[in-house]
């Protein structure tokens, strides 16, 4: 993988080494980030993929190494889809409410949401076939629909990337399928991210995958069919892949790394 | 009720009932975000931080509610500063700043010659006791805190929402938390005079829980946090004149009736819902 930043480098990540206590989680990572790409994280529970989020969204400070936006883009641009547990389902809000929060990055802090935010919210909602819902709690939405919410929060402050966190954990059919078309259309302009454990919800947008256990085992690009992506499952962990055999894939060696 | 009426010619009773009424905006609207937010025992720490500030002015011989501010706000800037993200030294922080302040207000209230009968009311409170120009004092305070809150509305209800995704989109999460913890620091002033330091997490807690079972927006249940204030409140403040009980506990026990009666109530509509679905 080539480290230089050419034209079409939207986000570069270079030597980046972190760790919350005294051990490194993340070790000497690099990764590049094209306009067009669509690259799923995979990799073990605790082998750092979050945590390389994290970093990338500017949450926490690296040890060593840099993340930088040749592009230019800035906070507000950067369009994000948490895990359910970073916040309370009971909170009063409607889902309306919460998706307009997605407008937060314009007009700073002492800015209030104005017609702009309201039609760029109808038009979204109407996208992830949520208009019917947009005057419900989110506490009495379904797992899915709380999804495609939190997705909706992300497009409509419209980013110039999506970042998605195990944005198919508890989620039904409906929604996964949505969420396919939602993305693929979106990645037709913009570069998707999407952190999980579960490859197959996306294999026939995903592009590159990148494998996380401490560090980044990047498996490069080009159009993906399944037996690319069982080649491309080179994490030390069991997986089971739609179309693919159940098998536990070997460990990785060092000369696998980059292509 | 009229017998109650005639008590309004009575300043010290319109006094009491206009505390109480500005009270109650601060304590549904601060107190809604202390609730969301979690950040009850970090209110109680600066309130109980805020004796230390109170006794030491008293021992000076000045306005002791003026060093009650100083400390609270200090108290609010240092736990803000400190963060969630080192969650143990603060939680530790809080126990310190509780009985630290406490101990030390103590000590100051000890040294001061002569007795010292105005301590009771501020660990208890007595909404009787309020004058004049405590009422023009608070009303600044009010309108001050409730000024910066709509100011940074928005900002402020999605750090409290949350606050990974408000810091992705630059929102300073750390300042906004910050001044949160110093409105909260103000409002503990305020509220001191109406139930005293000891009882005022419960004009914290108790509107807004009450609010958050009856309410699905958030402007809404900031609204009827600061009805269901003034419900307690002043319902408090007619039952301590019946039964002839100390102000402060009279107006906590009282809101806790209320809640636990809407409790009660949203309870039973609900279950009654369900039964009405299953027959439908």
């Amino acid at each position: 993988m080539s480290v230089t930043a050419d034209a079409g480098t939207v986000l570069e990540v270079r030597g980046l080494t972190f760790g919350y206590e005294r051990e490194a989680v993340l070790q000497d990572v690099d990764l590049r980030i094209g306009r067009r790409d669509f690259l799923a994280i995979i990799g073990p529970n605790g082998g750092g993929k979050t945590t390389l989020l994290r970093l990338i969204l500017g949450l926490e400070t690296p040890w060593r190494g840099m993340v930088r936006w040749p592009t230019g883009i800035r906070p507000g641009d950067i369009g994000f889809v948490p895990q359910f547990s970073t916040f309370d389902k009971n909170f009063p809000l409607r889902l309306r409410d919460t998706v307009l929060m997605g407008r937060l990055g314009r007009g700073g802090l002492l800015g209030r949401y104005g017609k702009a935010d309201h039609r760029a919210v109808d038009a979204i909602l109407e996208r992830l076939h949520l208009s019917q819902r947009a005057a419900s709690p989110i506490a009495d939405l379904s797992g899915g629909q709380l999804q495609r919410a939190l997705i909706a929060r992300a497009l409509v402050g419209e980013p110039r990337i999506l970042l998605l966190d195990e944005p198919t954990a508890s989620v039904d059919a409906e929604t996964r399928q949505v969420l396919g078309q939602v993305l693929e259309e979106l990645n037709r302009d913009i570069p998707v991210v999407v952190v999980t454990h579960d490859i197959t919800a996306f294999a026939s947008q995903v592009r590159q995958i990148a494998c996380v256990n401490r560090q980044l085992y990047y498996h490069g690009s080009g159009q993906l069919s399944h037996a690319d992506l069982a080649e491309a499952y080179g994490c030390p962990v069991e997986l089971i892949a739609h179309g693919v055999p159940h098998r536990v894939l070997h460990d990785h060696s060092e000369d696998a790394v980059g292509s | 009720m009229s017998e109650l009426l005639t008590l309004l010619n009575y300043e010290f009773a319109r006094n009491a009932l206009m505390a109480a009424v500005l009270a109650s905006v601060l304590a549904g609207t601060v107190g809604t975000f202390v609730v969301v937010k979690r950040l009850v025992f970090i209110a109680g720490g600066i309130s109980h931080a805020a004796f230390a500030g109170l006794g030491f002015c008293y021992w000076l011989g000045v306005e002791p509610l003026v060093g009650a501010v100083v400390v609270a706000v200090l108290a609010a800037l240092l736990l803000g500063w400190l963060g969630e993200h080192r969650a143990r030294s603060q939680d530790a922080l809080i126990g310190v700043l509780w009985a630290g302040g406490m101990a030390t207000g103590i000590v100051f209230i000890h040294l001061t010659p002569g007795y010292a009968p105005n301590l009771m009311t501020y660990l208890f409170g007595d909404i009787l006791t309020v004058t004049r120009g405590d009422v023009v004092l608070l009303a600044l305070l009010t309108v001050g805190v409730v000024a910066v809150m709509a100011l940074f509305y928005r900002t402020l209800v999605a750090v409290a929402f949350d606050e990974t995704f408000a810091a992705v989109q630059g929102t300073p999460v750390k300042w906004m938390t910050t001044l949160l913890l110093v409105l909260v620091a103000l409002s503990v002033i305020m509220l001191i005079q109406v139930v005293g330091i000891i009882l005022l997490i419960a004009l914290f807690t108790i509107p807004p829980m009450i609010a958050l079972m009856l309410a699905q927006r958030f402007l809404m249940v900031l609204v009827v946090a600061v009805l269901a204030g003034l419900v307690t409140s002043t319902g408090g403040l007619a039952g301590s004149y019946w039964l002839d009980l100390p102000s402060g506990p009279a107006i906590v026990l009282f809101g806790i009736a209320v809640l636990v009666l809407v409790r009660v109530g949203t309870v039973l509509r609900e279950s009654r819902l369900l039964r009405d679905r299953e027959r439908a």
